[in-house]
């Protein structure tokens, strides 16, 4: 294994703490996972001496980044965790031919979509069919009980083609893609009522779940891609924007945005709307919306350090009632809670939202669930049943929009 | 009457590797070891298993011995030997005229040398100066000092030999002109005993003019300091040398998770004098910054010094004039070995001294001083040491339960640690895999095999516990792993000193070696770890 000098630097720095463990959500139920401390750094100094262990261990990260925000010291964890399950890869270690066939299929959700896209319903149908499930759990490894979001038509990006001098590039993500083009819709509908012109390009995956799959090799090629069509906008200064909190991650730890100009064009979408409130520049004439929520911040919206700006924006909705639950990772983690094998482990570590959840509904504070990730509201929704759905459409009721 | 044919003063790579020869031709051997083995020179050392290539020009026998002997530990103790081979490499502050020499040098001392292009060298070493000029391959190799010291000690035992540690050596007893035994002091308990013998090998290294100077012979032994750095990782993939005489700061050995980069040379009054200081470390990194810029970067996480036993008297190679290094210091004085035969030289018999060489010819100073005793002794077996296997074999199943019992350890290095112990930490860790958790995590030693160690009779101090497993060696510097070893010294307390002492010597220990490099990462750490041991454990320093 070769390295460079800022991959030793960043080895350099942990001091050993284990707050990154402390606070890792598969460690806290998983006994056997060892976390992000022993998989990441300390097992980083052996496989430099050649020694590849815990390979199969490294495999169960499910890439939620908690511990890379925990760290007092910036070591870039779970990079070094993918690292080492590319290099496991390389080398024939560490998973099964099944299971890797698996992780090269939901690392591709590009390409999963396009198929699916031939014809979603019929996906649909297949995707739910008991007996089709039980050959995905035989042959793939994807669990039976896991909720394989639905298909739908294509998004098809902005339908008015209205034009203006202000200008935003919107990336809608595989899942507003491929299963929810609807809240794609309704993102771009609240951007034009606000006066942009909202420009999609035809981009890539955003490459989160290559990374999570353990091809980062790969999500850095795509990255690539992404970049040269953002190109021509990021030079006219035009803004990036994102309603998926892990789209959003990726982009902002793009290795070419490190640039610090080209970062600050980067935005999750109520970043984005925050940022026009306190610039009085967002339309504020705002419907009264009776409605109490409670709010479920993602991993990945964490991980991008910008706090909850979506529920500051909803509270300043006459009527709306936000409680944000509070209860750590829902254990999706995009692709992760799909596969057999860590079915379980995802489920535990939802449970306390899980039951947050539906004690909330059912003491009457809230109604419904909010948070920006497809991916936690496929799992809350499975996990207890409550309707979870994106906070772009309590804004679409507030603007009279539909 | 005695009680061995032969006694052996000394537990470092000499020592040991004399007991283990004797041993095996059948010869009744006690070694004593005034601290725990290896605890001299042989763990305060570069850990380079030298192919010879350094000492070419200057020393051509010290490079005949070595190439031999670096061909021989690699057969008889894959385990205790990382294979990594090694580079010469020739910077633009290094003086062209010397590659010419050096290639013909190694020619001549059959050290097969390859010459590679610095781009291909780039590109398997990343971190390497972009200005080398010119690249060349040899077989050094790495070599771990407490493994291979605590094998032959190890094997020496399976042989009948036997050691005894925390045993100092008073004095020699003599009767008429003949030395008959020594008197020791258990270090422990205080208990003096007196071991009756025929022969009395010294090979106490840098402290052996102290041991002969006991029955007033006089030995002039050089006590030469070293001083090497220890980096947090591997930077380099092999040893990295460079291309020029023999000078300081001019190695890099990656030895296990770390880098050692080394060394500098000072004569000082005794081997007790081994303390690092700054000027040392910034010389070294100085240099060491020619091969690997922005050294400074890169976290050091302790430095060390070990003491060379330099012989004076006997060497006739003559020390080469190198510019800018003084004619009196440590590396113009013979890398080689001698042999001193006191009956010859001071009329006293049954006594001989082994002095200089270096770690690479252990075995080769101990198959010369064991052909001596054997010939004394009237004893005609011959040597087999260079070619029977230092450790047994470890069992494939042995292995594969290991590697089932902890899926995230390297176990193979447990496996190297342990030997026959292997067996009954695997069962306990079956028993309550509690005990399968790493209670040192930097470098991944398993609470059973600590709690074992502690458990060990060899074992005394908690430092006696890092030299066989490595606990408290990595990055964190004992931060975490010392306070968690303490309930494991506290079971046997009736070996180890009050629980406080141990842990205040321990941390001590550490502290020797990280108060000249405090900056940067390291600094943060030990911030870290004193803030835990004074709010935690009242421990203040
Ligand atoms: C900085 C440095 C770097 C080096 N690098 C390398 C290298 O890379 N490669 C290499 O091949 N060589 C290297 N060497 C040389 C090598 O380390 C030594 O030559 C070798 O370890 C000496 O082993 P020894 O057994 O003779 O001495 P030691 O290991 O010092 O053993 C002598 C033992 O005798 C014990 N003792 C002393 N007096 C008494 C007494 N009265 N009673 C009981 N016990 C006593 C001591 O406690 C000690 O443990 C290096 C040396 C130094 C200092
Ligand atoms: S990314 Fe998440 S699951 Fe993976 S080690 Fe870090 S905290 Fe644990
Ligand atoms: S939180 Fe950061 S510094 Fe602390 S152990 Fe984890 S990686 Fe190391």
């Amino acid at each position: 294994m070769s390295f460079e000098p800022n991959k030793a630097e960043n080895l350099d720095a942990c001091i050993k703490c284990s707050a990154c463990t402390a606070l890792c959500p598969v460690a806290a139920v998983n006994p056997l996972f060892p976390g992000p401390k022993i998989l990441g750094p300390d097992a980083e100094r052996f496989r430099l001496e050649g020694l590849q262990i815990g390979t199969t261990l490294l495999n169960y990260c499910s890439k939620c980044k908690t511990c890379e925000i925990t760290c007092p010291s910036g070591v870039k964890i779970t990079e070094m965790i993918t690292r080492a399950q590319e290099d496991a890869k390389i080398s024939g270690g560490g998973k099964t031919l099944q299971f890797s066939i698996r992780d090269y299929l939901f690392g591709r959700a590009e390409y999963l979509g396009r198929l699916a896209m031939i014809s979603p319903n019929l996906t649909n149908v297949l995707l739910k069919a008991p007996p089709v499930r039980k050959i995905l759990a035989q042959v793939l490894g994807i669990s039976s009980e896991a909720p394989l979001p639905a298909y739908n038509p294509k998004f098809k990006g902005t339908e008015t083609g209205r034009q203006s001098k202000k200008q935003v590039v919107y990336f809608p993500g595989c899942f507003v893609t491929y299963n929810d083009p609807p809240t794609g819709q309704a993102i771009v509908k609240v951007l034009e009522h606000n006066g942009y012109e909202v420009i999609v390009p035809s981009f890539h995956c955003c490459g989160t779940p290559l990374e999570g799959n353990g091809y980062l090799n790969e999500a850095k090629e795509i990255a690539k891609k992404n970049l040269a069509l953002m190109d021509p906008f990021m030079r006219a200064g035009i803004p990036l924007i994102t309603g998926c909190t892990s789209c959003g991650l990726a982009l902002k730890e793009c290795p070419s945005f490190e640039e610090p100009e080209s970062e600050l064009q980067t935005y999750d979408l109520f970043e984005f709307l925050w940022q026009l409130h306190e610039q009085n520049e967002l339309r504020e004439n705002f419907n009264e919306v009776q409605v109490s929520l409670g709010y479920h911040a993602s991993c990945h919206l964490k991980a991008q350090g910008i706090g909850t700006p979506s529920v500051r924006l909803l509270r300043l909705i006459p009527g709306v009632q936000v409680a944000e639950l509070d209860q750590g990772c829902c254990g999706l983690s995009g692709s992760y809670g799909f596969k057999k094998e860590k079915y379980n482990t995802a489920m535990q570590i939802g449970n306390p939202l899980f039951n947050r959840v539906r004690q909330g509904v059912a003491s009457g504070e809230f109604q419904s669930v909010i948070t920006e990730c497809g991916g936690c509201q496929v799992q809350i929704r499975h996990g207890s049943g409550i309707k979870t759905e994106h906070p772009i459409w309590v804004l679409m009721q507030a603007y009279g929009l539909n | 009457m005695s009680d061995y044919q032969v006694v052996i003063i000394g537990g470092g790579a000499t020592g040991v590797g004399i007991l283990r020869d004797l041993s095996m031709r059948g010869v009744s051997a006690l070694l004593l070891e005034q601290g725990d083995l290896a605890h001299g020179t042989s763990s305060r050392f570069h850990g380079l298993l030298h192919s010879g290539a350094r000492y070419a020009v200057k020393d051509p026998e010290s490079a005949t011995e070595c190439i031999d002997e670096n061909l021989i530990l690699k057969k008889i103790a894959p385990h205790c030997i990382s294979n990594t081979g090694g580079w010469f490499v020739q910077t633009q502050d290094d003086p062209p005229d010397y590659v010419e020499q050096w290639i013909k040098a190694c020619a001549e001392a059959h050290i097969p040398i390859r010459e590679i292009s610095p781009s291909e060298a780039y590109r398997k070493e990343p971190l390497m100066s972009k200005s080398v000029l010119r690249v060349f391959e040899v077989p050094d190799a790495t070599v771990d000092g407490f493994k291979i010291v605590w094998a032959n000690a190890k094997s020496a035992r399976r042989y009948g030999g036997q050691y005894k540690t925390y045993h100092q050596v008073e004095r020699l007893v003599m009767e008429k002109e003949r030395v008959v035994g020594v008197v020791t002091k258990n270090l422990l308990n205080g208990e003096e005993i007196m071991v009756g013998c025929d022969i009395v090998v010294n090979a106490a290294g840098a402290w052996a003019s102290l041991v002969a100077g006991s029955i007033d012979i006089p030995l002039d032994v050089i006590c030469d300091k070293g001083t090497l750095l220890a980096f947090n990782q591997r930077l380099f993939q092999r040893v990295i040398n460079r291309l020029r005489p023999s000078g300081d700061g001019d190695i890099f050995v990656p030895h296990e998770t770390i880098t050692i980069l080394g060394t500098t040379s000072q004569f000082v009054d005794s081997p007790q004098e081994n303390d690092p200081n700054e000027e040392e470390v910034k010389k070294l990194l100085q240099i060491g910054e020619q091969v690997l810029p922005n050294l400074t970067k890169y976290r050091v996480i302790r430095a060390f010094s070990g003491v060379r036993p330099l012989h004076r008297e006997d060497h006739d190679v003559p020390g080469v004039n190198v510019p800018g290094i003084n004619k009196e210091e440590g590396r113009n004085v013979s890398r080689s070995f001698v042999l001193i035969d006191h009956g010859v030289h001071n009329g006293v018999q049954g006594f001989i001294s082994i002095v200089g060489g270096k770690f690479t010819t252990y075995r080769l100073m101990a198959e010369k001083v064991s052909d001596w005793v054997a010939e004394k002794l009237g004893n005609m077996t011959p040597c087999r040491t260079a070619t029977e296997d230092l450790l047994p074999e470890i069992p494939e199943n042995l292995w594969k339960k290991a590697a089932q019992l902890l899926p995230y350890a390297p176990v193979g290095k447990m496996l190297e640690r342990l030997q026959e112990d292997t067996e009954s930490v695997l069962g306990e860790i079956q028993r309550d895999p509690r005990k399968g958790q790493m209670l040192c995590e930097c470098e991944m030693v398993s609470m059973a095999e600590v709690e074992k160690t502690a458990a060990d009779e060899d074992t005394h101090h908690l430092a006696d516990i890092r030299r066989k497993t490595r606990l408290g060696m990595g990055t964190c510097q004992g931060a975490y792993c010392t306070y968690r070893a303490l309930p494991l010294l506290w079971k046997r307390q009736e070996k180890y000193d009050a629980i406080e002492d141990e842990l205040r010597d321990f941390l001590n220990q550490r502290w020797k070696g990280i108060r000249p490099i405090l900056w940067g990462q390291q600094l943060r750490e030990t911030e870290l770890t004193r803030a835990i041991y004074a709010s935690i454990l009242q421990v203040r320093g």
